[in-house]
């Protein structure tokens, strides 16, 4: 008799043995290597052999005192509360879309969002660069000739603004085919019956939506936007590429592309770790509320 | 809702991920005895060393040194920094590495490449040009040493200047106004962009001027000097009168523009040359940027300095790749091949067409940026290309220059 409630009380931790090895060893030791280096004067003398320095809280000390970190990390976060919620509104309305149309529209309208969701970073970053280029781009060309004259030779990542429109518009473009193709595959779990019942209560499309389909679907948005909030604000790539392409690059760093120059471009690797413990803890304190939720709505 | 748990551990992992983890490890620097029959050679750029060059070395290497060979691998320039900085402390270290003339005080001044000072002669008793050495000089050590130089000069549309009826230019002034009277509507005179600093810093260094100079021990950022600020004024004038490039615009393949004739002159290395294609070459004239009064002026020199990872097991099997760059044949070969030879002997087999003219004309004065190991820093950061950029968009070049040599003070010296 006891065989068989032995084997179902190993099993499950047998099965998440290696998942917890992988964690330890791909991001305990990362993690922990930073939360050391973010207390040492760490930089290129150190990396070629030199004994680390303990600094104790001095990095830590320097960012909280250094403006320049501030307004990277409040330019950082509105930029994630922007795309993130733009990219949930036009991803949630795509989903929409498809459950409206017909197969043949629909099927054209998957295609297109998967092809830009499998596209490669730098290949789409370099597309979109041609769009906007400042001598060749399509997008100046096309302004022209319908009679915006100034946008000849206009210049789309000389002024910060006017740099994160753009680098806002291909974050959202990037992002907007993973929501729509979450957010429509928890469309298809609402009960059909229930809305046709309320259809024939008369609800209208609008309250439909408000009280049957968006309850439905809301663990599924949460979990999305928590996703969104977490990438956004770690955006990094698509940045990097613009400013070298031509943004003015001190005016134009988020958090990860200036953890970044702190780190590898000016080897310093102590402040640079310094502040990316400040970006999780960030990052945890942001989406610790929908967590929770989620893991609440779980029990129940 | 099973969904729930499985992206609350996504959540999770993403999260973590977020987390950026500096990299670097300490490894032990105890030399291991024998070495490996691999020998391994890390170039920069794809073809910035031409591929039969590339063969000659493969093929010679292992001529003479049987039973050994030498692996070449290619990093991208904007890659080579970070690589070269994890991978030369390392126990896989490549063993000689190619690094840009200006990135190698970052190198020196921390001990990763082996001092060459006392084999020096066994290269050659006349390595040069005398800035690289500088720049591979740490403590009155050489630890990396030239590998080839390129000059900034002049490339010019032959038609456009005679349709304009101008002669080419004998003095910087007289270059001002060719600029300034070749463009039109929609070509420009010279192509300027605007954050394109290495180009731009000629106008400078033209003058008198310097980026910034050592005061004992200390780094002097120099740009609101007088003579910085005439440089700066005449490339702003520059800016606003002579060019359509973009304000915003990088160095980035200054020909393209040239090639589909929206530009009478553009200012590259000498190895732009072969970007302008054939039909278009019969047009193409060469001459230095010429000096305030006569002569060349001081441009900023292009190149890279070679040397060997003190980490690497193989240091015998890599100083003779360093004794096989600096051999005559390999000499010859980068001479002809357009890129200035690190043993001056060997420097007029360039050739004696303009091409060859303007880059020995141009090299001959050279400057290079500060030889500061936190120089790299500066350029990671784009320092020089904000100010430029900022002198582009018609920025008072005295605020400018306040603010960008109180960066570099501070950059500088850190």
């Amino acid at each position: 008799m006891s065989s068989p409630r032995i084997t179902r009380n190993r099993g499950p931790y047998l099965l998440i043995v290696p998942t917890i090895l992988v964690l330890i060893v791909a991001m305990g030791y990362p993690l922990g290597r930073q939360l050391i280096l973010s207390f040492q004067e760490f930089g290129r003398a150190q990396q070629f052999g030199q004994p680390a320095e303990w600094v104790g809280l001095q990095n830590y000390q320097d960012l909280v005192t250094d403006r320049a970190m501030w307004t990277v990390v409040t330019r950082s976060l509105i930029f994630c509360a922007v795309c993130a919620s733009v990219t949930m509104f036009i991803g949630t309305l795509f989903a929409l879309l498809m459950k409206r149309v017909s197969t043949g529209p629909r099927l054209a309208l998957q295609i297109s969002l998967l092809l830009t969701w499998a596209m490669p970073v730098i290949a789409a970053m370099t597309a979109w660069q041609w769009l906007f280029d400042t001598r060749y781009g399509v997008i100046n060309w096309t302004l022209k000739n319908l009679g915006f004259s100034s946008f000849e030779n206009h210049n789309w990542l000389i002024e910060p603004l006017s740099f994160f429109s753009v680098a806002g518009v291909i974050v959202i473009w990037m992002s907007v085919p993973f929501v729509a193709f979450t957010t429509y595959a928890a469309l298809t779990q609402v009960s059909e019956e229930t809305l046709e019942a309320s259809h024939l209560d008369g609800a209208t499309a609008l309250q439909r939506f408000r009280h049957i389909t968006f309850p439905t679907i809301k663990p599924v948005l949460t979990i999305v936007m928590l996703l969104q909030v977490v990438w956004d604000l770690r955006v990094f790539a698509q940045i990097d590429f613009l400013q070298k392409v031509g943004g003015t690059v001190s005016q134009t760093h988020l958090m990860g592309t200036y953890i970044y120059t702190l780190g590898i471009g000016q080897s310093d690797y102590g402040s640079a770790s310094a502040l990316s413990m400040f970006v999780l803890v960030l990052t945890l304190a942001l989406t610790f509320r929908y967590v929770r939720r989620l893991l609440a709505e779980d029990a129940s | 809702m099973k969904i729930n748990k499985i992206a609350a551990a996504t959540v999770a992992s993403a999260m973590a991920l977020t987390a950026l983890a500096a990299c670097g490890s300490s490894d032990d620097d105890k030399p291991a005895a024998d070495e490996s029959k691999t020998v391994t050679l890390w170039l920069a750029g794809k073809e910035d060393t031409p591929k039969p060059l590339e063969e000659w070395l493969v093929t010679e290497y292992s001529k003479q040194h049987p039973g050994k060979t030498l692996k070449v691998t290619h990093i991208d320039w904007g890659e080579l920094m970070p690589r070269l900085n994890t991978a030369l402390q390392g126990k896989d270290t490549p063993d000689v590495v190619e690094v840009g003339n200006t990135q190698s005080p970052t190198f020196t001044s921390v001990g990763a490449f082996t001092d060459l000072t006392d084999k020096l002669d066994e290269l050659g008793d006349n390595i040069g040009p005398k800035g690289f050495v500088e720049a591979g000089t740490y403590d009155g050590k050489v630890s990396a040493v030239p590998y080839y130089w390129g000059s900034r000069y002049i490339f010019y549309s032959k038609k456009a200047f005679a349709d304009a009826g101008i002669d080419v230019p004998t003095n910087l002034a007289d270059f001002q106004k060719a600029a300034t009277q070749l463009k039109t509507g929609k070509t420009s005179g010279f192509w300027l962009p605007g954050q394109d600093w290495r180009n731009g810093i000629s106008w400078i260094f033209a003058n008198g001027g310097d980026i910034a100079v050592k005061d004992g021990d200390k780094w002097v950022a120099k740009l609101s000097a007088p003579e910085a600020q005439a440089g700066l004024k005449q490339v702003q004038e520059l800016y606003k009168d002579a060019t359509l490039a973009p304000k915003d615009g990088l160095d980035a393949e200054p020909w393209v523009p040239f090639n589909n004739g929206e530009a009478a002159m553009f200012m590259a290395p000498s190895w732009a040359r072969w970007s302008v294609p054939e039909e278009k070459a019969k047009d193409l004239g060469a001459f230095p940027l010429p000096g305030v009064d006569s002569g060349a002026a001081p441009v900023f020199a292009g190149g890279s300095n070679i040397a060997i990872s003190a980490k690497s097991k193989n240091q015998n099997g890599a100083f003779d790749v360093l004794k096989l760059i600096y051999s005559d044949e390999y000499q010859t070969l980068l001479a002809k091949n357009g890129l200035g030879p690190a043993n001056d002997k060997f420097t007029s087999l360039m050739g004696d067409d303009e091409f060859a003219k303007a880059a020995i004309a141009a090299a001959a004065t050279a400057k290079l940026t500060p030889a500061s190991p936190e120089w790299a820093a500066v350029e990671s950061a784009s320092v020089m290309e904000e100010f430029f950029g900022s002198i582009a968009r018609g920025d008072d070049p005295a605020d400018a220059a306040k603010a960008a040599d109180a960066k570099l003070n501070t950059m500088l010296n850190k």
